[in-house]
């Protein structure tokens, strides 16, 4: 009997454990779309690397710019350049927060979070502090995460004066995030 | 011809090659990475331990300002073959031994060519690198090079 209760204990833990530790995933989806009169830029990017840990509620984003496509060559070599996010010297953005409403996202039961992430978010070689609002998802003990900001290119140094990329790119873009862990 | 109509005829032609470098320009093709000649032939280990050792300096090597950064033919085990949110598929190479791999991304046209590819067999693949191989102290793990526009090289 004793042993049977031991083993039903250590299963319960094993399946805890499991849920609760820390997930790493490449199938990761970051959109920045930008829209001015003059037209609509959009660049995508399915090369990051993320972590969530639900059991603290960090979430990690490594984000390497290169990998970042646009529909015209031109405009991606603008964005690589010097005068925007100068990706030679600074290949990869990061983020980093933390779920501060850790209590309102269960990670054992289905369904979907809304969750309020704070940290910082470093593009550029520039970092500023972040609180955006993300679903988080829970399918058969599968975790997504979904979120939806705005980012102002001043803050990050992202700056253009003068020029056709003054007109037609706007002051603060919308990135979009998919990710399945 | 008068120099009035000279000069007309002269600055209407400049005019048109301007417009027609203007538009070149804006509507140039994105690059055809495996049309481009291969920069550098590595080994999986021999581009990851580089970047290891001095990340930076692998950056300024490897990393082009505007984004048009080296194109690679890189040679190593299978380790993970997956598929990213586009539907492209990637290829880990590594070596059991190392620290970190070479993650090679496919394009809707190359993808088919990983088909009868497993882990565990030796493949050469050429793509552009868009990112080294360091250790994330946020992500407390290995970070792969990164390849993009991939394609298997027969040998």
């Amino acid at each position: 009997m004793k042993k049977v209760f031991l083993t039903i204990i250590a299963l319960v833990i094993i399946s805890l454990t499991a849920v609760a530790q820390k997930q790493t995933t490449t199938k990761t989806h970051f959109k920045f779309f930008s829209t001015t009169p003059a037209e609509n830029i959009e660049a995508n990017n399915y090369a990051s690397v993320g972590t969530i840990d639900p059991s603290t509620g960090d979430i990690v984003f490594s984000v390497p710019m290169q990998s970042f496509e646009f529909e015209k060559a031109l405009m991606q070599e603008h964005f690589n350049s010097k005068k925007f996010l100068n990706t030679k010297t600074n290949p990869k953005a990061k983020l980093t927060g933390k779920i501060v409403n850790l209590d309102k996202v269960n990670f054992k039961n289905d369904g979907s979070y809304t969750a309020d992430i704070e940290g910082d978010l470093t593009i550029n070689g520039v970092t500023n502090p972040i609180k955006e609002k993300a679903t988080i998802s829970v399918k058969d003990g599968k975790l997504s995460l979904d979120s939806k900001f705005n980012l102002t290119l001043a803050d990050y140094k992202v700056a253009f004066k003068g020029g056709k990329p003054s007109t037609n790119i706007a002051k603060t873009v919308e990135v979009t995030v998919s990710v399945n862990y | 011809m008068t120099t009035k109509k000279k000069i007309l005829v002269i600055l209407s032609v400049g005019i048109i090659i301007a417009v027609a470098v203007a538009l070149y320009m804006f509507n140039k093709p994105a690059r055809d990475v495996q049309a481009t000649k291969t920069d550098f032939s590595y080994k999986a280990s021999e581009i990851v331990n580089e970047y290891l050792t001095d990340a930076k300096k692998a950056n300024d090597k490897y990393l082009d300002e505007e984004g048009n950064s080296k194109v690679l033919e890189i040679t190593g085990t299978v380790a993970e073959i997956s598929e990213d949110f586009n539907n492209q598929k990637v290829i880990l190479i590594k070596a059991a031994a190392d620290k970190a791999g070479v993650s090679a991304t496919f394009t809707k046209e190359t993808n088919s060519h990983t088909e009868n590819i497993k882990v565990g067999d030796e493949i050469t693949v050429k793509g552009v690198i868009r990112s080294g191989a360091s250790f994330d102290a946020d992500l407390e793990m290995y970070e792969n090079v990164i390849l993009d526009k991939s394609d298997i090289v027969s040998k």
